[in-house]
């Protein structure tokens, strides 16, 4: 997704190396938070999914980078969020998560963490086990 | 911009008996690279231990703080890692 136009996002920018059904964020019931919502159905969709600055190809910034070696060494399938097109995504994930960074790896629902946590599992051989 | 020093001593006072090392590893004054040891650590997932530290410089984060990579451990652990 390339969407731009934060008044008209309905999908997150979301890369996968699984393909997926291409998702539109339900508006119909008065929730006001249509983005939270793509977020929370994100997380519990995707059994790993890493929110980054950029895409697995592209990485924007070196946290994110290093965060999707670790999981392309592993060769573990997982989807990615950009959070760049939007702000909004960074600000409700953030809010969500409790965590203030990008990079966020959540895995199985729930949030490993950040560079720093993924590297440090990686190197200790945890992350594997963490993703399964 | 805080210093080093500035968020080695936030980090000492906000949590009890920790030790902080910190490096301004981009020369900027705005990424940093944050060791903390505490035994307020012990029994505690890493995400849990970093977001102990996220807390106390809150909105900062992303701010005047570009960037904190961290590194939490408890006394004992300084022998293995």
């Amino acid at each position: 997704m390339s969407s731009s136009e934060p008044s008209t996002l309905r999908d997150l920018p979301m890369s996968s190396s699984q393909p997926s059904p291409a998702r539109e964020v339900p508006m119909s019931n008065g929730e006001s938070n249509p983005i939270r919502e793509a977020i929370t159905q994100a997380i519990d969709e995707h059994k790993v999914i890493l929110f980054m600055k950029g895409t697995p190809e592209a990485p924007a910034c070196g946290f994110s980078a290093r965060t999707v070696a670790a999981l392309q060494a592993l060769d573990v399938p997982f989807a990615a969020v950009d959070i760049l097109p939007d702000p909004r995504i960074r600000q409700e994930l953030s809010a969500i998560s409790n965590w203030p960074t990008i990079p966020q790896l959540f895995a199985n629902g729930e949030l490993l963490g950040g560079c720093d946590i993924v590297t440090e599992m990686y190197e200790s051989g945890e992350l594997a086990g963490a993703l399964l | 911009m805080p210093s080093p020093d500035d968020i080695k001593q936030r980090i000492e006072a906000a949590i009890p008996g920790a030790t902080a090392e910190v490096e301004d590893y981009a020369g900027g004054g705005d990424h940093f690279r944050v060791t903390v040891t505490a035994a307020a650590f012990a029994g505690r997932s890493r995400i849990e231990q970093h977001r102990l530290v996220y807390e106390i410089f809150g909105a900062e984060i992303g701010g005047p703080i570009h960037a904190l990579s961290l590194k939490t451990q408890t006394p004992e652990q300084t022998l293995t890692h």
